[in-house]
């Protein structure tokens, strides 16, 4: 008796209807276990990452930065690791600097604990600690980005001065009197304003500030696209996209930015700009979570492709066996 | 207009107040009068509320306008003063806007507080009407009120801390574990545990719903995964390595337009900016003639109460 063709689906057909929580436990387990594997992967970094890199640290060593921190733990996976490179470039580079936050009222304490995670990185590392007041100082959280930036642009000390945080004395004081902000008047006055975001706060930044300060973004990849045509436009100095974009300014840290390393070799080369030379760091950790996370993102994407060829390859199997 | 322009005298500028009892004064004056004026507001009839609503629109559009029209003084100092009408206005304009940003900002504060409020309101009579769902409201009260008391508590301690003990979380009290327990154990980790889902959403709908059905999809899924494999930086060091080691490093070889960094950089230049901009661009002249409607009276909605 022969058995017939029809009853008997073929794999592929199997797969059409593959049960969704079989999907999502690969997943689970294939990013989960890429989690404890440390492997160095080379990239060569994005332009825009390489003109951001080259915006941080041509900032004069007297001016400060200024961060808007605009990001809460859910896009930890990418802004985390933002703020922390930012943080460890900043302070390696003996910046002071500025934060506040427009978007989300979490955003300033979410901040504060990563600037405490790389405090006590440093301190265990045998460098100098940041101290809020002396070396970076909270300007706080505002629930209007339009007002806010706005007002930045127009007079920074007026934007700010109505802001009080506590002294080395504990005395509440003016965040102006802060020797951060000594030397500050206008935006223009500043070395970098660094845009920290997983939200359309780069737009009003942009409308508002562009052209009157350096700016560069370090955004998720969701933002990546709305951010763009500003770097293209010249609007800003340039943009960090994503876990990718982390894992871009760790490497540059790491090896360096046209640097002829001791094996003679030249890695990040960056032919456009080949006279910009930017050595390795040499204190600090360089790789962190953008290194961490960039094997699972590897593996997720990696997944994502084989899912994509898998559905269309069972549906063009299934097509041309329901044709014949 | 000398008391709302930059005045030689500093008695004179309305901006430049000093902090302290008096401001103190002023603030609680301006508070009652704010109060009266809403329920003067609340009292008048609906349909006189319209011209009312629109005068304050058009009042504070006007300031924006003016500000970005009215020419202004170039390089000014603060110990000049302006000479003039056209240098007053445009010194008082400048002076004025970070005042328009704070009271901005204290509309979004109490938006904010109108939210919560009507958060309680809503779900405390799910409650006690014993609605569909009540527990779940009985659970966001909970969370709520929990959340703001251990939280303004424990700012209150890191205030008075002068001495930044509480830094380390040795010197923690109850109330900075809890916070730190309701904050970052479970807010943060929530909000991380929810943007996570999306992976899986991704991934199924990848599997299920990303097939090559039309010459559009084609397309679309083809520049899809070049920006996937643009992203996975090992896949591109690789794909450009193997190029470059065919050309031998010529940096003039045609075949250097196969690299994966600078197809998916034309692809992203090409096609997504300028995509992105004509959407922005549709965006801005919307949104243009939405703010001269809502300045101007027209939009029916903007202004209706």
């Amino acid at each position: 008796m022969s058995v017939n063709n029809e009853t008997k689906p073929s794999i592929w057909e199997k797969l059409q209807t593959l049960d969704r929580r079989i999907l999502y436990g690969v997943l689970i387990v294939l990013t989960a276990a890429s989690l404890f594997i440390h492997v160095e992967i080379p990239v060569n970094p994005e332009r825009n990452s390489k003109d951001f890199y080259i915006s941080l640290m041509d900032v004069p060593q007297d001016k400060i930065i200024v961060i808007e921190s605009d990001w809460t733990n859910s896009t930890r996976g990418e802004t985390a690791g933002h703020m922390e490179t930012l943080l460890r470039i900043v302070m390696s580079k003996g910046h002071k600097f500025a934060i506040y936050s427009i978007a989300d009222a979490q955003a300033p304490q979410v901040a504060r604990d990563v600037i405490q995670r790389i405090n006590a990185e440093r301190e265990e590392q045998g460098l100098k600690v940041y101290k809020p007041w002396v070396d970076y100082v909270e300007v706080g959280y505002s629930a209007n980005a339009e007002g806010q930036h706005n007002s930045m642009a127009n007079d920074v000390r007026q934007a700010w001065g109505s802001h009080k945080e506590r002294d080395e004395a504990g005395v509440e004081r003016s965040v102006l009197e802060s020797p951060v902000l000594a030397g500050v008047r206008q935006i223009g006055d500043v070395g970098m304003l660094v845009v920290v975001s997983a939200s359309s706060t780069i737009d009003t930044a942009v409308e508002r500030m562009g052209g009157k300060v350096n700016m560069g973004f370090m955004v998720t990849g969701v933002m990546g696209p709305n951010a763009l045509p500003y770097y293209q436009a010249g609007l800003i100095n340039g943009i960090a996209v994503g876990l990718r974009g982390n894992y871009d300014i760790e490497y540059m840290m790491e090896y360096g930015l046209n640097y002829e390393g001791p094996d003679g070799k030249v890695k990040n080369a960056y032919v456009e700009k080949r006279d910009k030379v930017i050595p390795p760091f040499t204190e600090g950790s360089t790789f962190g979570r953008g290194a961490r996370y960039f094997l699972p993102l590897h593996v997720a994407l990696g997944l994502m492709i084989l899912a994509i060829i898998l559905g269309n390859v069972a549906m063009f199997v299934s097509k041309s066996k329901g044709a014949k | 207009m000398n008391l709302l322009a930059q005045a030689a005298d500093p008695r004179l500028n309305f901006w430049g107040r000093e902090t302290g009892s008096a401001a103190l004064t002023a603030i609680f004056i301006a508070l009652a009068v704010g109060f009266l004026l809403m329920f003067a507001i609340m009292r008048v009839p609906t349909r006189a509320r319209r011209p009312i609503v629109w005068f304050f629109t058009f009042f504070c559009g006007s300031f924006y306008v003016l500000y970005y029209l009215w020419p202004r003084p170039v390089d000014y100092q603060p110990d000049e003063v302006p000479q003039g009408t056209v240098e007053q206005v445009g010194v008082f304009l400048n002076d004025a806007l970070p005042r328009f940003a704070n009271i901005a900002n204290l509309l979004t504060y109490i938006l904010l507080c109108l939210g919560v409020f009507s958060l309680a309101r809503i779900h405390t009579s799910k409650f006690i009407k014993k609605q569909k769902d009540w527990p779940f409201s009985v659970v966001l009260l909970v969370s709520m009120l929990t959340m703001a008391v251990v939280g303004y508590w424990n700012f209150f301690l890191e205030i008075n801390d002068f001495e930044g003990k509480l830094m380390d979380p040795e010197n923690w009290s109850m109330v900075g574990y809890a916070n730190d327990m309701l904050f970052d154990g479970l807010i943060q980790q929530m909000d991380a545990a929810m943007f996570s889902m999306i992976a899986f959403f991704i991934l199924s709908a990848a599997f299920r719903a990303f097939r090559i059905r039309s010459i559009e999809a084609t397309v679309m899924m083809a520049s899809a995964l070049i920006l996937m494999l643009s992203l996975m930086g090992a896949v591109d060091f690789l794909w450009s390595g193997m190029i470059d080691s065919v050309t031998g490093g010529e940096k003039a070889s045609f075949l250097n337009n196969f690299r994966l960094d600078v197809v998916s950089s034309w692809v992203k230049s090409y096609l997504q900016i300028p995509s992105i901009r004509a959407l922005d661009f549709g965006v801005g002249l919307g949104a243009l003639a939405m703010g001269l409607r809502i300045w101007l009276g027209l939009e029916r909605g903007g202004v209706s109460v």
